[in-house]
């Protein structure tokens, strides 16, 4: 028997049986994957809406008061 | 894509490398086993990262999940292999004389003995090369050295079993 042959007796001891590595398979596919995580955020239209509304108030105060009549 | 095939592909191509890597880093097939489930589980959660890489850096990410995984199982069992590396380090008894089966199981002992007793890089490469199938440019890969430093391992890896194994075969001879 030669030393090539030896090891791979060996190595056929410690090798992961196909049932055993199919049962781990199986185990790992039924597992839900990873979902990203949600988190919390402004709307996207945020922005536009506040300084639109900031220009609107802005140049309302700045308007010269008119004198009642 | 499908998702579960496109695993399996991955599963199927680098199961026995990575449960050879952690034979040779645990000594143990058992604990091997958990470990390239939590390995495996862990691709599995990254399947979309891992599909668009090319197929040399799906196996570095495989085997650096590996490696870092194996760092705790590895300090788990620093205590248990420091009592065992002891008794491993006396030499091999003469074995009383026996059928062809009982020698070729014998045989297998011995080199199992003489590969658990090698320095861990030079257990986990001829663990890898011969459970696992791999050859010296995926073992460069996967380990992250040199092939030369592969060939080198392996050598004196074998070397050393052959050497187990001429003590066996000729009890007398030192």
């Amino acid at each position: 028997m030669s030393l090539d042959d030896d090891i791979a007796a060996w190595a056929a001891t410690v090798r992961l049986p196909d049932a055993e590595a199919a049962a781990i398979f199986q185990r790992i596919v039924g597992t839900p994957a990873a979902v990203p995580p949600v988190t919390p955020r402004l709307d996207p239209s945020w922005w536009r809406h506040f300084t639109a509304d900031f220009t609107v108030r802005m140049v309302a105060s700045t308007r010269p008061v008119r004198q009642a009549a | 894509m499908d998702r579960e095939a496109e695993f399996r592909r991955l599963y199927e191509a680098h199961r026995a490398a990575v449960h050879a890597y952690f034979t040779g880093r645990t000594g143990d097939p058992h604990s091997a086993a958990d470990l390239m489930q939590d390995v495996f589980l862990r691709v599995w959660q990254h399947l979309e990262k891992l599909t668009d890489m090319p197929e040399d850096r799906q196996r570095a990410w495989i085997f650096t999940v590996a490696r870092n995984l194996s760092v705790d199982a590895h300090r788990r069992q620093h205590t248990r292999a420091g009592a065992e590396q002891a008794v491993a380090h006396e030499p091999a008894r003469p074995p009383p004389p026996a059928s062809t089966a009982v020698i070729a199981a014998e045989r297998v002992a011995v080199v199992g003995e003489a590969i658990r007793c090698l320095p861990e890089p030079q257990r986990v490469t001829l663990t890898m090369a011969a459970a696992g199938g791999m050859t010296s440019a995926e073992l460069a890969a996967a380990l992250g050295v040199p092939a030369g430093t592969v060939r080198y391992r392996l050598s004196l890896a074998r070397r050393a079993v052959a050497e187990a194994l001429d003590r066996y075969d000729d009890p007398t001879e030192k």
